[in-house]
């Protein structure tokens, strides 16, 4: 795939609506709603032009009212336990309420972050790790 | 088989190995990196101070029998009353309660203590698997104006002799007035080693920053008061346009960060079965 696409306008726009709803919190913390929009916007951009966004950007913002999620500003983060010893991390949103579960596995990695989904390391065909049914079939593809 | 067949497959292969960009964030806050002597020097601190203290949470295990509790159950159920109410007061619980007050320790005392501003100094474990778990202290400590920083084995070395099962963040409160504990000498003994925090989008990241522009800023004002209204005003005007120079220039625009990721071939392998 060539690199950046014709999307890399786009890109280029979420990333300055990010960045531009975090210097607005801290500038002037009250203004939630300004943040708020421009991750709207952000989010509208991301959905009509089907783009992906990384967990960690994600993971910042509300699903409901789509406001940035800071720590201390706009949420509180709590840690959290079901009586069976499942420990959560909670994120709640003080704008709308919703709250954001994380759950605490210390062995859990996500797909974005492991080693085998990072394109730079897979030059060379049928190389990728043992998921077995795929690997097969692309091997016998090969032959 | 590889010399014919080698090159229009693999370019095939290559195309039917489906990536995905994805929009990554560039503010992402991380802690900085702490020195080895910075961390056996803060540990062996703590450890000392928590041992000289005899600061330490005990708890009596009171011998709970799980089967068959029709039948131990009445000649349980007197002495388990009777010994937990005798085993209560002495060693139940904390032994010094006081120095435990001036504490925060455990993620959810320290995440509210910080964000009611009460604490000078937290320390978190580096540790901690999920990452999740204490990355929202970075942010909220930032902007509070306390130092912060990660030390390696926290978690090891103090659960032991405070008797916890797990320590991932520890925060020293601020005394009110008469510093009763001694905890204040090893957070002043502590504090010039933290390395200083920094997150792009939050302006004045250490501690010793922001009071000094609180300070600038109202000197500024108290000199355009006296000075008189009009040049006051123009004063102000430029005081003003100086500090947005000032705060817009520390939110520098980050360059785009983009991922390349490799679908889930596991995914689309459970869809397939499925349909």
């Amino acid at each position: 795939m060539a690199h950046l696409l014709k999307d890399k306008e786009a890109y280029e726009r979420l990333n300055y609506l990010y960045q531009a709803a975090h210097c607005v919190l801290s500038q002037n913390p009250e203004n939630v709603e300004l943040a708020r929009f421009y991750c709207f916007t952000q989010r509208t951009v991301a959905r009509r032009l089907v783009l992906k966004q990384d967990p960690s950007v994600k993971r910042t913002l509300c699903k409901k009212c789509s406001s940035l999620l800071i720590p201390g500003v706009t949420a509180t983060t709590r840690q959290r336990r079901k009586n069976s010893k499942i420990r959560f991390t909670v994120m709640r949103c003080l704008s709308c309420g919703q709250s954001k579960t994380l759950l605490n596995n210390p062995d859990y990695c996500l797909w974005v972050d492991r080693p085998e989904a990072q394109l730079e390391q897979q030059k060379q065909p049928g190389d990728k790790p043992q998921i077995n049914t795929t690997q097969q079939l692309l091997s016998r593809c090969v032959v | 088989m590889a010399a014919c067949c080698g090159k229009p497959t693999k370019k095939e292969l290559k195309k039917h190995i489906p990536t995905k960009t994805s929009f990554v964030s560039p503010l992402t806050p991380t802690w900085r990196p702490l020195p080895q002597q910075d961390m056996h020097f803060i540990l062996k601190t703590l450890k000392d101070k928590l041992i000289s203290v005899g600061l330490e949470k005990k708890e009596v295990k009171v011998f709970r029998p799980w089967k068959k509790k029709k039948d131990q159950k009445p000649p349980a159920a007197p002495s388990e009353p009777a010994v937990p109410q005798v085993q209560d007061s002495p060693q139940n619980g904390w032994t010094v309660v006081a120095a435990r007050r001036q504490l925060a320790i455990g993620i959810n005392e320290v995440t509210k203590a910080l964000e009611r501003n009460e604490l000078k100094l937290v320390l978190v474990c580096k540790s901690v698997k999920p990452k999740h778990m204490t990355s929202h202290l970075i942010a909220l400590s930032v902007m509070r104006g306390v130092p912060a920083c990660q030390v390696p084995r926290l978690n090891q070395n103090l659960s032991e002799p405070l008797g916890l099962k797990s320590v991932l963040a520890l925060g020293f409160r601020r005394c009110a007035s008469t510093d009763e504990e001694v905890f204040t000498d090893t957070v002043d003994a502590i504090k010039p080693r933290v390395p200083s925090l920094d997150v792009a989008w939050l302006p004045g990241a250490a501690p010793t920053v922001t009071p000094e522009d609180p300070a600038h800023m109202e000197v500024e004002v108290e000199e355009e008061e006296e000075a008189g209204e009009k040049r006051g005003q123009k004063r102000k005007l430029e005081s003003e346009s100086k500090e947005i120079t000032e705060s817009s220039s520390s939110c520098s625009l980050q360059p785009l960060k983009v991922k390349k990721v490799v679908t889930n071939p596991a995914r689309k392998a459970k869809k397939k079965v499925k349909t």
